[in-house]
């Protein structure tokens, strides 16, 4: 793996008694765009706030470019871009008051005509104050605050949560830009596993605190595989196969979700275990992110 | 120039295989020739939207195929198929493709010189390429 930019070593969080993050063990190398997946409640916003050292970890540590989360120095900062959860701004400042004020954290490398032309090819007026903003308009400032001041990291809470196609689009279209400049990293999460498929060369998957999944898109979306099984005869009882996450069972056929298990190894059970005909299932990210987080054995829904 | 390829997120092809696989239909169909430049990595990933490693991948793909080269410093190109290397295991291997097909159509029913009909017919889709050839000739 290439330099790292960001790298968490058995970074826990307790609220009280409850476990938000479980030692992490999460690696960012430098020039990526990973997507932060995990279901609502997974501990996506909590480690967040760790690695930027806005909140104490109950154990573990974090840093960012080879400097402690807890301690980071103006310099460090200034290298990093953060958006928050939901935009939130100052409401009171204007659209121009704003940005000088963000300036002020990054004064070497604020670029006032980048800002400029963000808001001006957004449509924004300059005047307004951000409390009379839209939503829409609110994170299209928050997006131009971002990345008028060049970050060499780029680090977004769930950024286009709520947001239009359009705008959400602005912010794929602004991460690209980013990440063609030469050593740029972004990490950001987000729901929308189309956005993710669409801007991410790597994910990161955390499910009830813990990291599932860190890798390359590809190695995921290679992994991940469903297989529709039909027996001669008897269905097993006992399913014995490598990588397998779940097993699910109707009258005539099972369905196997598998991790990691190649093609070849699959074809080799089937002929191992009177299997009379089976067929590897098309999945895409969704499907998959689904089946990875969803707890071994979970039944589904039954409609009486 | 780049107007035949489109993205589909949320579809079970990986986005990389979908600009590889749109590529390579684009020279099948002789929308794109012997010689032609693509895209620069940059530019398709700005245009599409998508992460540069994808399309960096999606050519890698290409490139390991044949099907393209890349000079360096001056860009990727399309092959001359007339150099694309095949040997007897790529023959067999695409009798075997054939084979998967002919085998789900007759297990749906269809009758054998239908099923002759419809790859002609799909055939006809990659036409330009044969008029091309009939040209040169």
């Amino acid at each position: 793996m290439s330099e790292l930019v960001l790298e968490t070593k058995g970074l826990t969080k307790y609220y009280g008694r409850i476990l938000a993050v479980d030692h992490l063990d999460l690696k960012i190398p430098k020039g990526c765009i990973c997507g932060f997946l995990g279901r609502n409640g997974a501990g996506k916003t909590t480690a967040i706030k760790m690695m930027l050292g806005f909140l104490e970890p109950t154990a573990g540590s974090s840093a960012i470019f080879g400097c402690s989360s807890q301690n980071l120095t103006p310099s460090v900062r200034q290298r990093i871009g953060y958006v928050t959860e939901g935009h939130r701004l100052f409401g009171w400042m204007s659209i121009g008051r704003i940005g000088k004020f963000q300036k002020a954290f990054f004064p070497e490398q604020w670029d006032d005509k980048f800002f400029a032309d963000m808001i001006e090819y957004f449509g924004l007026p300059k005047k307004q104050r951000v409390k009379n903003l839209s939503i829409g308009q609110r994170a299209q400032v928050s997006l131009a605050l971002a990345l008028a001041p060049n970050p060499e990291l780029l680090i977004m809470d769930d950024p286009t949560q709520g947001l239009d196609a359009a705008i959400r689009r602005q912010f794929l279209e602004g991460m690209i830009q980013l990440i063609m400049r030469q050593g740029r990293t972004v990490l950001f999460s987000s729901h929308i596993l189309g956005d993710v498929e669409r801007v991410a060369d790597r994910i990161a998957v955390i499910d009830k605190g813990v990291l599932r999944a860190s890798c390359s898109l590809e190695q995921f979306q290679k992994a991940v595989k469903m297989v529709r099984v039909s027996f001669t005869g008897e269905m097993p009882a006992e399913i014995e196969i490598e990588g397998l996450l779940h097993c699910r069972r109707s009258k005539k056929e099972l369905e196997l979700v598998l991790v990691g298990t190649d093609e070849e190894k699959i074809e080799r059970w089937a002929n191992m275990s009177k299997v009379q005909n089976y067929e590897i299932v098309g999945m895409n990210l969704e499907d998959q992110f689904i089946e990875y987080t969803e707890p071994v054995n979970h039944k589904g829904f039954q409609w009486e | 120039m780049t107007v035949w390829v489109q993205i589909t997120p949320g579809s079970n092809k990986p986005i990389y295989l979908q600009v590889a696989g749109q590529i390579s239909e684009a020279v099948a169909k002789g929308q794109l020739k012997t010689g032609d430049k693509l895209p620069a990595v940059r530019k398709l990933a700005a245009e599409l939207v998508i992460n540069p490693n994808t399309v960096a991948r999606a050519y890698t793909i290409l490139e390991q195929s044949g099907l393209v080269s890349t000079k360096t410093g001056s860009g990727t190109f399309v092959s001359d198929p007339k150099m694309i290397s095949r040997d007897a295991a790529d023959i067999n291997a695409l009798a075997e493709r054939m084979d998967n097909v002919i085998v789900r159509g007759l297990n749906l029913g269809i009758e054998a010189k239908d099923l002759l009909e419809m790859f002609k017919s799909r055939m006809a889709g990659f036409g330009k390429k044969e008029k091309d050839k009939e040209q040169e000739r």
